[in-house]
């Protein structure tokens, strides 16, 4: 197998892309949670920068993760899993895959239509998407907070799946994950 | 010879004594309903643009008259609008503008010299109850009875004390504010 993967892991760099981005992904929702409550003001802009820089960071992490994963396919799960198992965690990462584009975009909007252009870092600025508009900030910001609710729901989906594979099903579907381990509890 | 000398004299003479009358500035004010006046900020590394919806402007301008050329620009800052009602609301508010006590920023120019592209004006600009020296960079453009002007500025907030508390941080907001204008002018009623 190319590139460190095997029929039964995930290659370090498809490990890597994982855990990067699930990072961001918590860093996000604390930003964003802690941003809400604030009044507009320097600390609120600050927290949003930064939100906003790594929104777009996890949107070109996501296009290197797609174009890796079609170059290298994922391990196939356990044979041992049911078809309505099967199809849940193909649904979840479908839904995973949708959610690390449509986050980011919708932010991204979201902030072209209030006219608070995203900056990358302060090292370059992203060009709005669509133009000012009070209505489409409406709606995309109501778009972008459903999203956060489905992705929160199903990053707890994910998490309660891997700890069951790992500890009710002792297969290796969490560990294959895992960097730095390896997959010996095959059944 | 003596009398072509005198000739020439007496020509220069009245030359000289005719070049104030043929260099007066014409007076124009500017038409609301065609200029504009915009600002450009940096928030977060990234640039937002902004204009005064309401301000008025007085030019007294010709080409060969700039040493009585003069422009007195009035802005009413609650006018400021940056496509973002929140913004605004905080912009005017008492750390940033505080429109309650200085409402109106003004322009009054002191000096004109010719540069490459165009002209430079001298002048002092009032913002937030501070005086400071501010050149504009401008293009004239006269047409019959009417006239463009066109041009730039740059200058930083904090010399006229504009952010106070935690806006006067430059890492989210900074300092430097670019401004940019064009003026559709008409002759002074």
């Amino acid at each position: 197998m190319p590139n460190g993967a095997s029929a039964t892991r995930y290659s370090p760099v498809a490990q890597l892309l994982h855990w990067v981005i699930a990072a961001l992904i918590v860093t996000q929702f604390a930003l964003a949670w802690t941003a809400d409550d604030l009044p507009l003001g320097v600390h609120k802009l600050a927290l949003l920068a930064r939100h906003k820089s790594f929104g777009m960071t996890v949107l070109m992490l996501a296009v290197v993760r797609l174009l890796w994963r079609w170059r290298n396919p994922p391990p196939e799960l356990p044979a041992g899993m049911k078809p309505i198992e099967r199809r849940l965690a193909k649904a979840t990462h479908v839904a995973f895959y949708f959610l690390l584009f449509a986050m980011p975009l919708t932010g991204w909007m979201m902030s072209s239509a209030k006219n608070y252009s995203v900056s990358w870092f302060g090292l370059f600025t992203w060009p709005n998407l669509i133009s000012q508009s009070d209505g489409a900030f409406i709606f995309l910001r109501g778009t972008h907070e459903v999203l956060s609710d489905a992705l929160f729901a199903i990053a707890v989906l994910h998490i309660l799946a891997a700890l069951k594979h790992h500890f009710w099903n002792k297969d290796d579907v969490f560990v294959r994950m895992l960097p730095f381990t390896k997959s010996e509890k095959r059944p | 010879m003596i009398r072509r000398v005198a000739l020439s004299v007496v020509i220069g003479f009245a030359a000289v004594a005719a070049l104030p009358a043929a260099a007066a500035a014409a007076s124009y004010v500017a038409d609301p309903a065609a200029s504009h006046l915009d600002f450009t900020g940096v928030q977060a590394g990234a640039e937002f643009k902004g204009t005064f919806r309401k301000f008025t402007a007085a030019v007294d301008f010709a080409p060969d008259a700039l040493a009585s050329a003069h422009f007195d620009v009035q802005i009413d800052l609650n006018s400021i609008d940056s496509k973002d009602n929140d913004r605004d609301k905080t912009i005017r508010g008492p750390d940033i503008f505080d429109v309650a006590h200085f409402p109106t920023a003004h322009y009054v120019t002191r000096s004109f010299t010719k540069t490459a592209t165009g002209y430079t004006a001298m002048g002092a600009l009032t913002l937030h109850g501070v005086t400071k020296d501010v050149p504009i960079n401008f293009q004239f453009v006269a047409a019959p009875a009417t006239a463009k002007l066109e041009g730039t500025a740059s200058l930083k907030r904090l010399d006229f004390g504009v952010g106070q508390g935690d806006w006067k941080s430059t890492e989210w907001i900074a300092d430097a504010v670019k401004v940019s204008f064009s003026l559709s002018l008409k002759p002074k009623p």
